[in-house]
């Protein structure tokens, strides 16, 4: 999932997948802004069927591949 | 030698030489749009908000009121205190003023039943023809290391109020369908200055230059920006100290946009202007969080957060600030951009 996930965020900033790590904060390194975040909560849930609530968007659910690898599968656990 | 730097207080924005700063500013405008552009004056859209009209304000002692026409370009969704304060703002001055309803060219571009078919698909209940709407960024993204999502908020007629988070085709359909509205001044106001071979000086400020809250080729459109480079305090202390009238520096400056009210902090800044100028200053000349902390009573965690919006928004709206590229060519061949 991580690499799907990495895969989608290089895809939509065109910059080279291999340097997004796991642990890269996209939000704080300027990679996404805005229109980032909401063609990822788009892609959450037509990729895996999780909806982000209101409440759910914030930096430790979003904040980089492992965050938002994590915050999908307790979402899709529960 | 190193110069000392002034520590970082609450009013380290005050212009102390604010007739210096005035004269400077008109001198280079002179210069800018008389020998360089070779324009007789020029045109201001005028929206009876701060920025306007200290644009205006200053522009008249750079010119001359003579040299100069005030533009008012209201629309549908206009607030009539708008035009009557920026009426008054022409008189006070004596600049000759016209008003360009701009509603008919909006309604053939399909910009209100563009904008409302994005918010009807988030909220279906919406009726234009009686309910009002306006995007807005709630609160609490402002102590989230996040760029913030917006939601679409309809006022129904009954005052109850309903908000939807809006998905990106939305989001985007709603800000290009407004965006006409910036994008349409901007035609009529390059009308009237050819017309007159005068330039259009452009009222942005400097947050909105930096941060991107402008619409490109919209109210970014213009030859000079004269208060682009100044605060928003000091656009009021410079407004203040020309005589621009005090119902204009009273306003809650209003992005004036949707149907419903809604105020620039609600809907772009997230905080009161006061309070983002000083945090500005202090993120633009590295100010350690530390010390600006203290003196903004917040703690550091929280200046830190706010330095990295900053810091995103800059980056994030680069875009917007950068005009056309046309460095493509053939290898060995000069270029210019």
């Amino acid at each position: 999932m991580k690499e799907q996930i990495k895969n989608f965020i290089a895809e939509t900033t065109f910059i080279d997948a291999s340097t997004i790590n796991d642990d890269t904060l996209i939000f704080d390194e300027g990679i996404f802004d805005s229109m980032g975040l909401l063609s990822l909560i788009s892609f959450i849930e037509e990729e895996y069927g999780v909806v982000a609530e209101d409440t759910e968007l914030q930096e430790d659910n979003f904040g980089s591949v492992e965050r938002i690898a994590a915050f999908v599968e307790k979402k899709k656990a529960a | 030698m190193k110069l000392e730097r002034k520590p970082f207080s609450k009013d380290i924005l005050h212009l102390d030489n604010v007739d210096e700063v005035i004269d400077e500013i008109c001198q280079q405008l002179r210069e800018d749009v008389y020998k360089k552009f070779r324009r007789y004056g020029g045109v201001i859209g005028i929206s009876g908000g701060i920025d306007s009209s200290a644009t205006l304000a200053i522009a008249v002692k750079a010119f001359g009121a003579d040299k100069l026409l005030g533009i008012m370009l209201p629309e549908t969704d206009s607030s009539p205190d708008s035009e009557e304060l920026a009426r008054e703002l022409a008189n006070k001055f004596g600049v000759n003023s016209i008003v360009e309803n701009i509603s008919g060219a909006l309604n053939g571009f399909g910009c209100y039943v563009r904008r409302d078919d994005a918010v009807k698909s988030v909220i279906p209940e919406f009726n234009p023809e009686v309910d009002k709407m306006k995007v807005i960024i709630p609160q609490e993204f402002v102590n989230k290391n996040m760029p913030p999502v917006h939601y679409a908020a309809v006022i129904f007629e009954d005052g109850s109020e309903k908000q939807a988070r809006l998905p990106m085709k939305e989001y985007l359909q709603i800000v290009a369908a407004s965006n006409f509205k910036q994008r349409c001044r901007a035609n009529m106001l390059y009308f009237h200055a050819e017309a007159l071979n005068y330039a259009v000086l452009g009222t942005p400020n400097k947050h909105e230059v930096q941060q991107g809250f402008f619409v490109k080729y919209g109210d970014g459109a213009a030859d000079v920006m004269p208060i682009g480079n100044l605060y928003k305090t000091q656009v009021y202390q410079i407004a203040r100290h020309l005589g621009v009238p005090e119902g204009i520096l009273q306003r809650t400056p209003t992005t004036d946009t949707y149907t419903a009210e809604q105020t620039q902090e609600e809907f772009f800044y997230q905080m009161p202007f006061e309070k983002m100028d000083l945090l500005w200053y202090g993120w633009e000349n590295d100010y350690s969080a530390e010390e600006v902390a203290k003196v903004m009573e917040m703690t550091p965690e929280q200046v830190e957060k706010i330095y990295k919006n900053f810091a995103r928004k800059k980056k994030t709206t680069e875009y917007l600030r950068t005009p056309p590229l046309h460095h493509y060519c053939l290898k060995g061949e000069k270029t210019e951009q």
